[in-house]
């Protein structure tokens, strides 16, 4: 055996570049979908819609692995600044718009037109899409994305009317969530992700967090995101 | 309610076919009839020039000639966009970092690839109604009617449209900044960072107090901008101003390469790194400055021949004057018929070929600049300017070099920085006191001209009295007393006998001095003036 020690590998910015490299290669892969649909004859196979909707998915994920890693490397701060919620509630719906034609779910949304907040919109919109996400394909018929005043904070609340979250992705006692199990795959991701990027807005000595129980208006799981 | 493009005049700019296609199809369905396509940058600013567009979407990875924020900033300076154009940028990058390094003109919005129909129209809906909103402002930034434009965020901020506050409020300050009311500016982001600390509101402040003089605040302000925002490039831009504002060139650079290694591909950012090595003779750091400023200048409306004389001139500093000799080919190889780089390649021949001893080449390349420098000396870029009248005297042509020197202190005489670089130039090389003598000989030149058009004006010439004014500031278009006398004549004049199109023209003369950067509290006070007259005509 040689004695000399092999190459550090350092994994983190190893696995970064390679998820780097995985997005780009995702992305050209969304626009052959994307031209091969085009040229596909009408009815279109219900096939692309379910593409689209994994394409998307994964890039969500990568995207988010993404933004953890330069979080932990300290390359990364959000660009915060006044929002109107409605606005951000907004670009979710469009973006999931697509989707959601898959199956007969309802994405209702719920908003004071002149409800401002302040956050980075496009972290915000990301972390939302992938829970709207999440809930779309755990719920029967309906999800409902809201957003209201309550004290301090704006408050992001997705809703559905699924069976709710399995336990250990539930909030201990109601209160917020410190940790996340990542073994629930995309969930977890998403729930982490978010809880992340929530403590990097703050306000004076108040910072954003998440919550998880399943007291839906709907019977099944309701997420909530706290701004200050 | 979707936003309807029926009769709007729309531009694609996007290279990928299939892209295209499903843009047109998108816009096709919100109701668009007129849409024009472009595969390349020069496609866009081609038709750009052709058509007057409502709606610009951009791709911003285009591949071939430029980038789509490059089109945008060509478009802006060429005056290509109306003021009530919408412009978008579409990437397909999920972070924006390296879009947004770009910070002069900002898109209306931007979008993320891939874009549905919903999206779209959302977001071209929620751009419509902001500019309708500011059209009011917009439209007298674009005449360059300053006062006009804080006016009217006034006016519309009093309409109380707490969702329109902030942005009014930002602008505003913008605004209050260019017209030099720095306190108005302070004032509005002291304002706005009790309610919340937003970045944009501590760089702001950051910049008024280095405007006022305040350095260490404003250091403070920069440096802690940058430790917990280390991706806000602006932050770091303006403390390398400061920086050099206290001739401290060496924490420029260190500002500045902290910067450049976040955002390599932004020219401006490289071509800047590249002067201050050169000045602080790190050599390392601008050899590669220059050679990334010339790559990236391939695209660019930025490009510029100084970064090859530059690099040319490190070459030469480095002992290595054949790859100088390169670099000078190259640059005449890419910049034919232009005066300019000819001009320096000239000068830059001379030296080289003195360095390596061959006399004859050397005098010849002289002889050239020489020639050169005759016809088109005054059109070129006033650092230039300077370093070819060094090189005059050096070759032991003063009367050459006092011509130039003497047309610099003129032109420049209200820019001390730049005045000062001329005192240090003659201090070091010509010697003691020969640009002071420039400067008072040009100050009793100026007190004459003044004295002359205010007798005029006080035994009832005025048109006598303005035909001096208008002379001079002829020949010294940036001189703040100047300027300033010839604007209280037409005002004074405007008392006794006010008309609609001396107004106008008080105006343009106003945004003049805004632009040579006369102090706020004197234009300020014509302004005033000015409103009041305009009041005046229509009751």
């Amino acid at each position: 055996m040689p004695t000399t020690p092999i190459l550090s590998i350092g994994f983190p910015a190893l696995l970064a570049s390679s998820v780097h490299d995985i997005k780009n290669s995702l992305s050209a892969l969304r626009m052959l979908l994307a031209q091969l649909e085009a040229i596909c004859p009408e009815p279109k196979a219900s096939e692309f819609k379910q593409l689209n909707f994994e394409a998307n998915r994964m890039n969500n994920s990568l995207m988010q692995l993404l933004t953890l890693y330069k979080i932990d490397v300290a390359q990364f701060s959000p660009t915060i600044d006044e929002h109107k919620a409605g606005d951000i509630l907004e670009d979710v719906v469009a973006q999931q718009s697509t989707l959601l034609a898959l199956g007969n779910i309802q994405l209702l949304t719920q908003c004071d037109d002149e409800l401002l907040c302040y956050c980075d919109s496009i972290l915000i919109g990301n972390a939302l899409c992938t829970l709207v996400n999440n809930a779309q394909r755990y719920c029967l018929s309906k999800v409902l994305l809201s957003a209201e005043q309550e004290g301090d904070y704006v408050v992001f609340c997705i809703e559905d009317d699924g069976i709710g979250f399995p336990e250990n992705l539930l909030s201990p006692d109601d209160q917020q969530i410190d940790q996340i199990d990542l073994s629930t795959g995309n969930t977890g991701l998403g729930l982490f992700f978010t809880n992340i990027i929530a403590q990097l807005h703050a306000q004076g000595d108040k910072r954003g967090f998440i919550t998880t129980d399943n007291h839906s208006q709907f019977g099944g799981a309701r997420f909530k995101l706290y701004l200050p | 309610m979707a936003i309807n493009l029926t009769s709007k005049n729309i531009l694609v700019i996007e290279d990928h076919e299939s892209m295209r296609e499903t843009l047109i199809h998108i816009l096709g369905s919100l109701g668009a009839r007129f849409i024009v396509t472009a595969a390349s940058g020069i496609d866009a600013i081609n038709a750009m020039r052709i058509d007057t567009f409502d709606l610009v979407l951009c791709d911003y990875n285009l591949l071939g000639d430029k980038n789509g924020q490059q089109i945008l900033d060509d478009a802006k300076q060429l005056k290509l966009l109306p003021f009530s154009a919408i412009f978008i940028m579409v990437t397909g990058e999920n972070r924006l970092e390296l879009v947004l390094t770009a910070v002069d003109n900002k898109p209306d919005d931007y979008l993320i690839k891939p874009i549905s129909r919903e999206q779209l129209s959302s977001r071209l809906e929620r751009c419509a109604t902001r500019k309708t909103y500011l059209a009011s402002v917009e439209q007298e930034i674009d005449k360059g009617n300053l006062y006009q434009a804080i006016q009217h965020c006034e006016r519309l901020l009093t309409l109380n449209d707490k969702k329109m506050r902030q942005p009014l409020l930002k602008l505003q300050a913008e605004l209050s900044l260019k017209v030099g009311d720095f306190k108005k500016a302070e004032e509005i982001y002291q304002d706005i960072l009790i309610e919340r600390d937003l970045p944009w509101a501590r760089l702001g402040l950051g910049v008024v107090a280095f405007l006022l003089g305040s350095i260490d605040q404003a250091i403070n302000i920069f440096q802690g901008l940058i430790e917990q925002y280390p991706m806000m490039l602006e932050a770091y831009d303006w403390l390398v101003k400061v920086h050099e504002s206290l001739g401290d060139n060496q924490s420029a650079l260190a500002v500045l390469n902290l910067a450049v290694t976040l955002t390599p591909m932004s020219i401006l950012r490289q071509q800047k790194l590249a002067l201050l090595a050169d000045k602080t003779e790190n050599h390392d750091i601008a050899k590669k400055a220059y050679t990334e400023s010339i790559k990236l200048g391939r695209n660019s409306i930025h490009r510029s021949s100084s970064d090859y004389s530059g690099l040319a001139n490190v070459y030469l500093k480095t002992n290595t004057p054949d790859m100088a000799l390169k670099v000078v080919l190259e640059m005449s190889r890419q910049y034919q018929n232009n005066p300019e780089a000819s001009l320096k390649a000239s000068l830059l021949q001379s030296k080289i070929h003195q360095t390596s001893g061959n006399k004859m080449l050397a005098r010849q390349a002289y002889d050239k600049a020489l020639d050169l420098n005759a016809q088109i000396n005054k059109q070129l870029p006033r650092e230039l300017r300077l370093e070819i009248a060094k090189t005059f005297y050096l070759n032991g042509n003063s009367a050459t070099c006092d011509e130039i020197l003497n047309d610099l202190v003129k032109t420049n005489i209200d820019d001390k920085l730049f005045i000062k670089d001329i005192v240090a130039l003659c201090d070091s090389v010509i010697g003691e006191n020969h640009a002071a003598t420039l400067i008072e000989q040009l100050q009793i030149e100026l007190t004459d001209i003044n004295n002359n058009g205010v007798r005029l004006f006080r035994a009832g010439d005025l048109k006598g009295a303005l035909a001096v004014f208008e002379l001079a500031i002829a020949n010294r278009p940036e001189n703040h007393g100047l300027v300033l006398n010839r604007l209280r004549l037409i005002i004074h004049d405007l008392k006794s006998s006010p008309d609609q199109e001396k107004i106008l023209r008080a105006q343009s003369y106003i945004n003049q001095a805004l632009e040579i950067g006369i102090p706020h509290d004197q234009t300020k006070r014509l302004q005033i003036e000015l409103d009041k007259l305009q009041h005046k005509i229509h009751h």
